[in-house]
């Protein structure tokens, strides 16, 4: 019998962050990795140049997770204004945003970026300790329940519109976990597909085969650097009355 | 474990195109199926945050008022004394390695013509105060207010300086009077050049998106010329579109009081001043797009504040079910009041301390909202 701590992730929107270059700043359809384990460090406390603790999270845990609801695309234009700050004699540096809006004209130019969002996304996140967790996973409830900082769902501005509902259930396999713990809202949808996606990591008995594995780019390496290396995540589906 | 501050705001826009995308359509975003306008959290923000309002709240606190602090940098530096002992507490330990007059007197006129003028200057003009001896060059021609928290801020930096540490003039830029202190503890800073002077913001604004389902309506425009005689051709000089429409909007925000009070150096008079102008602003300031031609400025109709420790949430969920109703606004109010209530219920939440502004009921009212949120939580 395994520990599973069990939390749902709801909000109108939600971005969870693919690999990005230029101005356009796309979104996965599911979270991150990054995200949940950014989540739990938020809630924690943990800032971002305690690379340590932050590393120690990153080892600490396994996540899968089932999509209850994709939700649908949406692509934000987002214009910023960004004031020249000068070479040499004239360089300045801006102290705040008011004074860098408050540059001449002529100095200011707009960077254009689009980014994507997820809207009305909801997912139900199960998490299992590895040998040596920096907390136990019945300590983390009360974290999640009372945070340090405030949770979102992968940009600042995306903030969670249902409680975490942090619980513990027992379960030999990831399909029996999901079994135990229903979808947090009724769908509004008229159509839901028959099936759900469930994806989990490496080390997690998921107790149903996989239909394939893919490669994602959100292992937390260095927060300072914004590196993040590859990981295997599996893939697989449960049949909606199952759920 | 932090203290929250997390406001419910229902916002009534008349015909308007708040905030455009590419297209110059107004934003939207799909909730519970339906298509819903949209005003996005940076455009609120930037709103907010540039608005005469807030910057007035914080204009008119008072910390100590003086000409002399130059002298007081100086005094610090010569003698090792932490200058907020020197400034309120009248005296203190010299706790402190001490600079050499000289020194001394050359790092104050640099914090003195920082305060003045907001940059450092170099070339000539720094060139001559640092030759001017005595008092006369340290002290500032005005009298200026200075609040503790500059005054820990500055006295931050006098430590280092007293250290042996090196503080580049960039350090020195980047320091923050009050006002500009308190835009920073808000809605944060990003520095590419000097990553250690980020500050990650305690204001957490969502995007608002109306409560009922919204079709962007279309304006056909014309354009007289003038100057056209009609001989040859009796048509306009120009035709267009413009796109609008009107919503009633639910917006969130969270404050994190904790990291604001972190942000602000524990100055709880400062923190309360930023609050109640944050909130003011919040409730009458809207974005700019297209006000020329729409005249759409509203005041907020509701506000819920509710204070408390536990995970902040938004109420969007009470709108996922559009509102379809002949008093938009009243059923709207009474949603949040139902879905606050079943969240606390079915999550066996303790319930937070709340106040409620409601222009619709005539109950409540914005001096004691702003009290509510900045008071001691």
């Amino acid at each position: 019998m395994t520990e599973w701590l069990v939390f749902q992730l709801y909000g109108p929107l939600a971005s969870w962050g693919d690999i990005a270059i230029g101005e356009y700043r796309p979104s996965c359809d599911r979270p991150t990795r990054s995200a949940v384990i950014g989540l739990i460090a938020a809630a924690l406390g943990v800032r971002y140049d305690q690379q340590d603790e932050l590393d120690a999270i990153t080892r600490g845990y396994r996540i899968a997770y089932r999509m209850d609801d994709e939700g649908m695309v949406m692509r934000d234009y987002h214009t910023t204004h960004v004031p020249a700050s000068g070479t040499g004699r004239n360089r300045h540096i801006f102290a705040t945003r008011r004074d860098e809006l408050m540059a001449p004209e002529k100095d200011i130019s707009t960077v254009l970026s689009s980014r994507d969002y997820r809207c009305d996304a909801s997912v139900t996140v199960f998490v299992t300790a590895t040998e040596n967790p920096p907390y136990l996973l019945r300590d983390l409830i009360e974290v999640l329940k009372n945070p340090v900082f405030v949770l979102y769902l992968g940009r600042k501005s995306c903030p969670l519109a249902l409680p975490l509902n942090p619980r513990i259930i027992n379960a030999d396999s990831l399909a029996d976990a999901c079994a135990q713990i229903p979808p947090p809202l009724f769908s509004l949808k008229k159509h839901l597909p028959s099936q759900v996606r469930i994806f989990w990591e490496e080390g997690i008995n998921a107790g149903l085969s996989e239909l394939h594995a893919v490669i994602r780019r959100d292992e937390p390496m260095s927060r300072k650097r914004r590196q993040f290396a590859n990981r295997v995540e599996h893939v697989g589906f449960l049949m909606r009355e199952r759920v | 474990m932090s203290e929250f501050i997390q406001l419910h705001m229902l916002v009534s826009y008349p015909p308007s195109n708040l905030n455009r995308d590419d297209l110059g359509r107004p934003k939207t975003a799909m909730m519970g199926e339906k298509q819903r306008l949209r005003i996005s959290s940076q455009s609120l923000k930037r709103a907010w945050r540039t608005s005469d309002i807030f910057s007035r709240y914080v204009g008119e606190y008072i910390g100590v008022r003086t000409r002399q602090l130059g002298s007081f940098i100086q005094n610090s530096l010569e003698s090792g004394k932490p200058l907020t002992d020197l400034i309120f507490n009248e005296g203190g330990n010299a706790s402190r390695k001490t600079l050499s007059p000289k020194d001394a007197t050359t790092w104050a006129v640099k914090f003195v013509t920082l305060m003045k003028k907001g940059k450092i200057s170099t070339g000539k003009e720094g060139e001559e105060k640092k030759e001017k001896e005595g008092d006369s060059a340290v002290s500032i021609d005005q009298l200026m207010h200075i609040s503790p928290q500059e005054v820990a801020c500055i006295d931050g930096l006098l430590a280092r300086i007293a250290q042996g540490e090196k503080v580049s003039d960039e350090d020195l830029e980047v320091f923050s009077p009050a006002q500009t202190a308190v835009d920073i503890a808000m809605f944060g800073r990003m520095l590419a050049s000097t990553p250690q002077y980020n500050v990650e913001a305690a204001v957490q604004v969502a995007h608002a998106i109306t409560v009922h389902p919204v079709t962007v309506e279309d304006d056909y425009f014309t354009a007289v010329d003038d100057l056209n005689r009609k001989e040859e051709d009796s048509g306009a000089g120009h035709l267009g579109e413009t796109e609008f429409a009107a919503g009633v909007f639910y917006q969130y925000v969270c404050i994190n009081y904790s990291l604001l009070l972190e942000n602000l150096q524990g100055d709880r008079n400062l923190a309360a001043k930023s609050l109640e102008g944050f909130v003011e602003a919040a409730c009458t300031v809207p974005p700019t797009g297209k006000q020329n031609s729409f005249a759409s400025r509203a005041y907020a109709s509701y506000v819920l504040a509710e204070k408390g420790i536990q995970q902040p949430r938004s109420l969007s969920v009470a709108f996922l079910n559009t509102m379809n109703s002949e008093d938009m606004l009243k059923s709207s109010i009474q949603k949040i009041h139902e879905t606050k209530k079943n969240f606390d219920k079915v999550y066996d939440l303790a319930p937070t301390q709340v106040y409620e502004m409601n222009v619709t009921s005539g109950t409540g009212s914005l001096k004691e909202l702003q009290k509510f949120v900045a008071g001691p939580v």
